[in-house]
């Protein structure tokens, strides 16, 4: 196998070739010239927009079709031998999270794909490290999947009546759940492009991540809407959720550089 | 070839049957010993024979294979500031895969690449900053206009283009006035001139061109003699390694490599 000499170092380099060695223009501001420059060119294509959105207000519509006259129903609880609404808060919020993770993970694969596919991952490659491309297409994905849960939760609680529980609870299972869910589709993202399967690869290399964040986030949604949860479950679950975003991108990070390279 | 660039005009590459296919047939010229494929001539030339550059860039047994296939073997090759180095070879022979293992983008199957820039080697990251790179597989934001593509890929070099550094960039690669037009809307011809444009952000000191002509009109070609001048004569050094089968442009190299082609 052939090797490449790996001896760089500041001794002797003039000031151009320092600052192109060296990395341009840092590792911060390098994600944030991508971030900028991936909003303009949505905010002018609204490829990602249009995808993630088209698809969660037909998946809406149909579920406020579906549910009409579910949400008013009561059902018997075997446990209990008392009657309880036959679809619980519970269940409405594992159906928000199941919309919102399809609706990501048909609309977020686009971050890399688009690059691999129009060949600018080249004009990349050449201008930027690894690390900051991961950090500014996961900062991209995440204010798309920020955007679309801000205007799709209160939509689907009109629909659904879903409530909102306790807020602080509420809010923080939503940001780990868009951290943990931006996190997973951008590193699926970028696996399928290199993989060059586009859209069609992209749901069956995601569906191992999807299905552990799926399990996390129904255990956090039932833990919302107990009135006074103990600190050890509030812990358990939200944490849980919370950890596992945060170890996803850990990881997706770490190993994203091979990806990258590859 | 226009009067008012510096290329001179160089010896025509021998074209002569190749007997092992994946066997470089190389040429050198003038004092620059560029390229040593053979046991014989590394042999032959292995004497102080170059004082050394700002720049240079040395392959060292470099072979490549996809898959069973291999593409080229057993590369030996050395470009200094001052030079262009020119890669010929049939369609499919590797000229444009040399080209990406030369830019870091790439690793060889075999050999080594040595990439020096004030004496100091650069791993393939740092060598990819430290080159302009221009490809027909190179593209640039369509969705953008030119301007926003060379101040992004400005910012990522750690460089802010004012108004007048962009008006210079466009009017070098013959774009001034498109600044503001996407680059979709852009002809294939526009696009090439923005790609030197976008490899000559950095001035950087080496240059990588595969099929640097490509869609481009007399004055385009005009323009790619200027800049292949301009890289000769860089402050602080500079060099050129073209892959091309244009007669016309592989009369600007110094020195040669023909790769050979399976099949």
């Amino acid at each position: 196998m052939g090797r490449y000499v790996d001896t760089v170092g500041s001794r002797g380099v003039s000031a151009p070739a320092r600052a192109m060695a060296s990395g341009g223009s840092g590792w911060l501001a390098e994600a944030w010239a991508l971030l900028l420059k991936d909003l303009r060119a949505e905010l002018r294509t609204k490829v990602a927009l249009s995808t993630v959105g088209l698809f969660t207000f037909s998946s809406l519509l149909l579920l406020s079709l579906a549910t009409a006259t579910l949400k008013e129903k009561l059902a018997l609880d075997p446990l209990t031998n008392q009657m309880r609404p036959a679809w619980d808060a519970a269940g409405k919020m594992g159906l928000l999270w199941l919309l919102l993770c399809f609706a990501a993970f048909s609309g977020l694969s686009h971050a890399f794909v688009h690059e691999e596919e129009t060949g600018t991952v080249m004009a990349l490659r050449l201008s930027m490290s690894a690390g900051a491309v991961y950090a500014g297409k996961l900062a991209f994905n995440l204010l798309i999947l920020f955007a679309v849960a801000l205007v799709v939760t209160p939509v689907f609680m009109l629909i659904t009546g879903m409530p909102l529980g306790a807020p602080i609870v509420f809010l923080i299972v939503m940001v780990s759940g868009c951290v943990g869910l931006a996190g997973a589709a951008t590193i699926v993202g970028a696996l399928a492009a290199k993989a060059r399967g586009s859209g069609a690869l992209y749901p069956a290399i995601g569906l191992p991540l999807l299905v552990v964040f799926l399990l996390l986030l129904l255990n956090a949604a039932n833990t919302t809407f107990i009135v006074h949860p103990p600190a050890l479950r509030l812990v358990r679950d939200i944490g849980g959720l919370l950890s596992y975003g945060i170890l996803l991108i850990t990881v997706s990070a770490l190993t994203f550089s091979f990806v990258w390279e590859d | 070839m226009s009067e008012n660039t510096q290329l001179r005009a160089r010896d025509r590459v021998e074209t002569s049957g190749n007997a092992d296919a994946h066997k470089p047939i190389t040429h050198r010229r003038g004092r620059a010993v560029g390229i040593v494929n053979t046991a014989q001539e590394k042999e032959r030339n292995s004497g102080p024979c170059l004082a050394p550059g700002a720049v240079s860039v040395e392959l060292a047994g470099v072979g490549h294979r996809f898959g069973a296939r291999a593409v080229f073997k057993d590369i030996h090759a050395r470009v200094e500031a001052g030079q262009t180095l020119v890669i010929t070879g049939r369609n499919g022979s590797g000229k444009s895969t040399l080209l990406r293992i030369l830019a870091g983008l790439l690793p060889p199957a075999a050999g080594t690449v040595t990439v020096q820039v004030d004496g100091e080697t650069l791993d393939p990251v740092a060598r990819r900053r430290a080159l302009g790179y221009v490809a027909p597989d190179l593209t640039l934001y369509r969705e953008l206009t030119a301007a926003e593509n060379l101040q992004f890929f400005a910012r990522l070099r750690g460089i802010h283009l004012t108004r007048e550094d962009l008006i210079a960039a466009l009017t070098e690669v013959g774009l001034r006035g498109r600044g503001r037009d996407l680059v979709g809307a852009y002809s294939s011809g526009m696009r090439q001139r923005l790609k030197y444009a976008f490899a000559l952000l950095t001035r950087p000191p080496i240059l990588l061109l595969d099929e640097p002509t490509a869609n481009l009109d007399v004055d385009g070609i005009a323009m790619v003699e200027r800049i292949l001048a301009a890289q000769r004569e860089r402050p602080g050094g500079g060099l050129a390694v073209i892959a091309t089968n244009e007669p016309r442009e592989v009369e600007w190299g110094d020195t040669w490599i023909r790769l050979g082609a399976e099949g």
